[in-house]
Parts: structure tokens; C-alpha cells; sequence
């Protein structure tokens, strides 16, 4: 089974999975990735310490294979109705 | 291993959570049991096996879990000496997930006919059994709380203090740091995050210096941040008798 490295991205803060997992195909790793990129994400998000994370795929120490990227946009929007708190 | 220390760890936990009498002690001291050694992460007992007998670890570390038909597998919670993880097996007699050791272990097996029989002659351990079972479903419902609602720092401060309590009732707590036996893969299976997550969050606790986890021990670098970020209130754990 190939080795996958999963390097994960937090804007400017990266972290090198050194480890690396054992997956059948890319197909099976690109799941994990986005379960990973999301599964992270959804916590810096709300913490509102990154709104942009990206998981890099490569197999062993070649260059990645994929690139994973979730991106979070929030617009205020002018014309909507927000009631003040009381 | 001699048969007092097989019962040691769970002697001293009915002590100190539950009024138990001396007489009632010796018939658990009393209880025949048969030990078996377990190498790391070996199956005990399996979801869809009828189980004869209740496992009573001795020494070692062990941990319930399901895996789904996908393959993903959910760590339900974690098992330290002196406790009977399938106690329930006394009643409920198709296992309905796993049990299995995360360390070597040393077990000791009661007969589910021994139990029962201890039961009718002495209610009082039957109820103190019962409410060991019951203290188990409100660890069940704490780790539903922490997968569900915390951010994942939270959730693994909150499982580490946790197990830095129960590990304290059984005496093998010493100095600051503790046993965790759980490797990358396994914690993030017990909150129910991937493994590279799991990684990013136990780096993450360590370059804030609240907590490091390496080579399967704790050591708590600052205490006042990791009970905050945890948010752990023990009551659930019922560790005296008046609660």
C-alpha cells in the first residue's frame, strides 16, 4: 500500500506530517484529506484564528499529488436586518 | 502476578467510591479468577461474541470501541486496573462492540456464573456492581458531550484529565506527568478527529504550553490553562459514596 503524507497549511503556519499513512489509492487519501482539512477548519474557523486551510497530499517525498483547500467567506450584507440587542 | 494484586486496584476503588464492608471485600477476594496475559491491541472480547465470563484488568491499559462498515473505528472510552469493562456482559449477552487491550495486559476473567452467584448471596456487591455500571454510563454520556459540542483541544484535555482522576482513585498517579497509552492514530479514534488532526492538536497544546503527550505519557505544563481549556467537572465520575 503507498504511503501518504498529509501536510496541512493554516494561513501562513504549516505543519509537515512526518508520519505519513498507509491508504489503497489516492481516492481513499483524498477522503481523508478533506475529512482532515475540514475536521481543522471548522475549529480555527470558529476560533477565528484562519479563515483559509490547505492540506497537501504527496505520496512519500515526492511533490503533492493534491491540494486540498477550503476557504471561509463571510459577507455582511448592507441591506440586511439585524435587530439591535436589547 | 500473585491473586492479591490481581484484585488490588479494584479493592481500592470500592473502597474509596462506595461504602463497602470488610466481609464484603473478602468475598472478592475470594472470587476465583483466571488470569491471562494480552499483548498491546489485541481483541479481549468482540462486538457479536457471547461472552462467559467479566474481565477484570490487572494491570495494563484497555478500551471499548465500534467500527463502522466503512472501516472507521470509534474509541467509546478508555479502561485502567480495576475496572470491569464488560461488566454489562453479565446481562447483555451478545457483545454489542469491542474490547480490547491498548498495552500489554494482564486480565483477570471471572465466570458470569461466579458473579451471579456472588450477587444472591451478597446484594450489597451486586448494587455496588450495578452502580459501577451506571457510573460507566455517565462516563458514556461525558465523552458524547465532548466528541459532540467541544473544539478537539478541549475534547483531549478533557479525556486526559479525565483519566489523570480515575488513575489518582487507583493510586498510580505520581509526580506530574501520567500514563496515556494512546498513540496518534488511537487519539484521534477517541475524538473522533483524523489522525493528522490529531497530531496538529498535540502540537498545538504543546506550543501553548498547556500540555505534551509524547511516547504515551502526559505532562501538564500549566495547570491553570489545562483545566480551563478542558472544562472538566468531575461530579459525573462519582467518586466517593456521598455522590
Amino acid at each position: 500500500m503507498p504511503r501518504f503524507h498529509f501536510d496541512v497549511h493554516e494561513n501562513g503556519q504549516f505543519f509537515r506530517d512526518e508520519d505519513g499513512q498507509d491508504f489503497v489509492n489516492v481516492d481513499v487519501a483524498r477522503k481523508e484529506a478533506v475529512l482532515t482539512g475540514t475536521s481543522i477548519a471548522r475549529d480555527a474557523f470558529v476560533a477565528g484564528s484562519a479563515d483559509h486551510v490547505v492540506v497537501d497530499v504527496r505520496k512519500d517525498e515526492h511533490a503533492p499529488c493534491l491540494k486540498v483547500s477550503i476557504t471561509l467567506d463571510v459577507e455582511e450584507q448592507a441591506d440586511g436586518y439585524v435587530a439591535k440587542a436589547e | 502476578m500473585p491473586s492479591d494484586a490481581i484484585r488490588a486496584a479494584l479493592v481500592r476503588r470500592l473502597r474509596i467510591s462506595s461504602a463497602i464492608t470488610d466481609e464484603d471485600i473478602a468475598e472478592i477476594e475470594a472470587l476465583p479468577i483466571s488470569v491471562r496475559q494480552f499483548p498491546a491491541e489485541t481483541a479481549v472480547v468482540r462486538d457479536g461474541e457471547r461472552a462467559t465470563d467479566c474481565c477484570l484488568i490487572a494491570d495494563g491499559f484497555c478500551a471499548r470501541s465500534k467500527t463502522i462498515a466503512s472501516g472507521k473505528r470509534q474509541i467509546l472510552s478508555l479502561h485502567i486496573p480495576g475496572e470491569i469493562p464488560d461488566l454489562m456482559s453479565l446481562f447483555l449477552h451478545m457483545m454489542d462492540h469491542d474490547l480490547s487491550t491498548l498495552t500489554p495486559a494482564t486480565l483477570g476473567f471471572i465466570s458470569h456464573e461466579t458473579l451471579q452467584k456472588l450477587h444472591r448471596r451478597r446484594p450489597f456487591v451486586a448494587e455496588l456492581f450495578w452502580r459501577d455500571t451506571l457510573i460507566d454510563s455517565a462516563m458514556f454520556r461525558e465523552w458524547i458531550v465532548n466528541v459532540g459540542q467541544r473544539p478537539a483541544p478541549a475534547r483531549l484535555a478533557h479525556v486526559m484529565i479525565e483519566l489523570r482522576e480515575r488513575l489518582r482513585i487507583i493510586g498510580q498517579l505520581e509526580g506530574s506527568s501520567f500514563e496515556m497509552p494512546l498513540t496518534q492514530e488511537q487519539v484521534g479514534e477517541a475524538l473522533g478527529i483524523t489522525s493528522v488532526h490529531a497530531n496538529r492538536v498535540i502540537k498545538q497544546l504543546r506550543e501553548e504550553g498547556i500540555v505534551e503527550l509524547h511516547r504515551g505519557r502526559v505532562t501538564v505544563l500549566d495547570e491553570r490553562k489545562f483545566l480551563e481549556l478542558a472544562d472538566f467537572d468531575g461530579r459525573y465520575l462519582h467518586q466517593s459514596p456521598t455522590l
